[in-house]
């Protein structure tokens, strides 16, 4: 090899090298900018009140409690659904569909869903269960946060258990197992961490979805849920992290507005947590 | 190797008689799709003994052993017709029902498959299925299973541990130990060797001799050296093909078809 080409190629290395490096550079650069915003203007309203009281009037005292608590419930509820819905879809598109071409529709209409704006969502969702009703309810935010999640984790779960050997889902099999004790005793354990990456990710996906709780369980300012109460309060408006922040953020009021700060750490801090633990689980248990 | 018909093939069988035949192919056909893998095979399987199949790559061996527990059936699109009698009983009729069938013939395949659970559990998972044993009569399943599997000692201490933990060769014990729990009748065994090393592969042909004493074992083989330890019988395949059929020693040593006496001389294949 000549001189010169050497040189050639050594400088393209070290220079796409350092391309690259300087990519990831902006990219991280971006995100810890956003924790560093997150955090400077968010974590001085950090206090126990943020914990124990609603969300308050301006110019009052308050926290974010109700609005913590509702979105964990409307994250479940979603998340209940999307599961149910979702691994049992992807387990069909894996093990049953397969290139079937109704399995070839139903992929491609959840990559259509997978990509659908979280608005539309939103909006069919208040038209199919806030208009019947005539009312915003807790109900329809859970159901359209986990209409979100459902392809997400259709996808995952699809794929991961396209990515167990063919050789273990026929030794089950082999073993004289109906096929769907094996896919359930065996495919899904072999799957398993794969499938709940899935779900968490699925979770850190909804939990800052705000646009369609817009129109569905809207927000409230008081505590709306309650074992006492018709329904548990769940066919209520149901205030939540999102729903806090877009309204906060946009008055004029300095102590809402730092409230709404405080609120965007917290969901910044569920997700990040969602998305280490996600990390976490497909690291720790990766089949060797 | 173009414009070869059936009839340009030389094919010897030896027959069995029929009280040591535990199992029956008969003039079996197998399609995947439009493609015709098997070209009417016949071969009788020796009970209590090792009927071993060898051939070229892509003969259709691994295919004939998938039509015996119908693990073809899994996809659509594959086929099989005619008959393979098992005890007389044709297996292929739509009215056997596969997991009673797939629990008489078992299955090892090619690489180790541990299910993601615990070595005891991987060995009980069968058993479990067809057969309500208390916990002492599993214990002692378990470990009859993986004495017979030559794994027990490596094994005995460590069962509540992940089956995924064992090298590779202990997996393929583990994987026989499973298939043998659940009593079989016969058992497949498809290239089990072939991701082993020299010393795991002779641990697993001191298992396979000492089994036959008690199950039907069909392995198929690219290993010919393999064939001559374990097998009683050997059929040689060639392009969907049973070429020859006879004793493992008669093959090995005298074997009538030209294509049979290529293919152990090493000539092709």
């Amino acid at each position: 090899m000549s001189t010169f080409r050497r040189t050639r190629r050594t400088i393209a290395n070290v220079s796409f090298t350092v391309f690259c490096y300087l990519t990831t550079l902006v990219a991280l650069t971006a995100l810890a900018l956003i924790f560093w915003t997150l955090f400077s203007k968010g974590a001085g309203g950090l206090n126990a009140n943020i914990f124990l009281k609603v969300t308050p009037a301006a110019g009052s005292v308050g926290g974010l409690a109700n609005a913590i608590v509702g979105s964990i419930v409307l994250c479940f509820l979603g998340m209940v659904f999307a599961i149910a819905v979702g691994v049992m879809a992807g387990t069909w598109l894996a093990e049953y569909g397969r290139n079937s071409l109704y399995a070839q529709l139903v992929r491609f209409v959840n990559d259509i869903l997978l990509s659908a704006p979280s608005v539309l969502v939103g909006l069919v969702i208040a038209g199919w269960l806030v208009a019947p009703f005539h009312g915003f309810s807790a109900f329809a935010g859970g159901v359209a946060l986990g209409l979100i999640a459902v392809p997400i984790i259709t996808r995952t779960t699809e794929d991961v258990l396209n990515l167990q050997p063919t050789a273990l889902r026929e030794s089950g099999v082999a073993l004289g197992t109906p096929k769907w004790t094996a896919i359930r005793l065996i495919m899904w354990k072999a799957a398993g961490s794969g499938i709940l990456t899935g779900g968490l990710l699925a979770f850190a996906r909804i939990s800052g979805e705000t646009a369609p709780l817009l129109f569905t369980s809207l927000g409230n300012t008081n505590f709306s849920l309650g074992f006492n109460k018709p329904w548990f309060g769940l066919n209520q408006p149901l205030a939540s992290l999102p729903s806090a922040i877009f309204s906060f953020a946009a008055t004029p009021a300095d102590d809402l507005v730092r409230l709404a700060w405080t609120a965007a750490l917290l969901l910044a801090v569920a997700v990040l947590a969602a998305n280490i633990g996600a990390r976490f689980l497909t690291r720790e248990r990766r089949p060797s | 190797m173009n414009a070869m018909t059936a009839e340009t093939y030389e094919q010897f069988a030896v027959e069995l008689p029929g009280d040591q035949i535990k199992m029956h192919v008969k003039n079996l056909e197998f399609f995947y799709g439009k493609h015709k893998a098997l070209h009417g095979v016949t071969l009788p399987i020796l009970n209590k003994g090792v009927t071993a199949l060898i051939g070229p790559s892509g003969c259709g061996k691994s295919t004939l052993l998938r039509v015996m527990n119908r693990i073809y059936g899994l996809y659509p699109g594959q086929k099989a017709v005619g008959e393979v009698l098992l005890d007389g009983e044709n297996i292929l009729d739509h009215k056997v029902d596969v997991a009673t069938l797939r629990s008489r013939v078992g299955m090892v395949f090619q690489k180790p498959t541990p299910f993601p659970m615990s070595i005891y559990d991987n060995v009980a998972f069968g058993v479990r299925l067809y057969e309500g044993l208390s916990k002492s009569e599993m214990d002692v399943r378990v470990e009859e299973s993986l004495r017979k599997a030559a794994l027990w000692d490596e094994v005995k201490d460590k069962l509540k541990q992940s089956g995924l933990g064992l090298s590779g060769g202990q997996q393929q014990r583990l994987c026989v130990a499973r298939g043998i729990a659940v009593r079989p009748e016969v058992l497949l065994l498809d290239e089990p060797a072939s991701a082993l090393d020299p010393l795991s592969t002779a641990k697993l042909e001191e298992t396979i001799v000492e089994l036959k004493k008690e199950y039907t074992i069909v392995i198929v083989t690219h290993n010919l050296q393999q064939a001559t330890r374990v097998s009683d019988n050997t059929g040689f395949m060639f392009l969907g093909r049973l070429i020859e059929f006879g004793p493992t020693v008669d093959l090995f040593t005298a074997p009538r078809a030209k294509r049979t006496a290529d293919y152990i001389g090493g000539r092709f294949g």
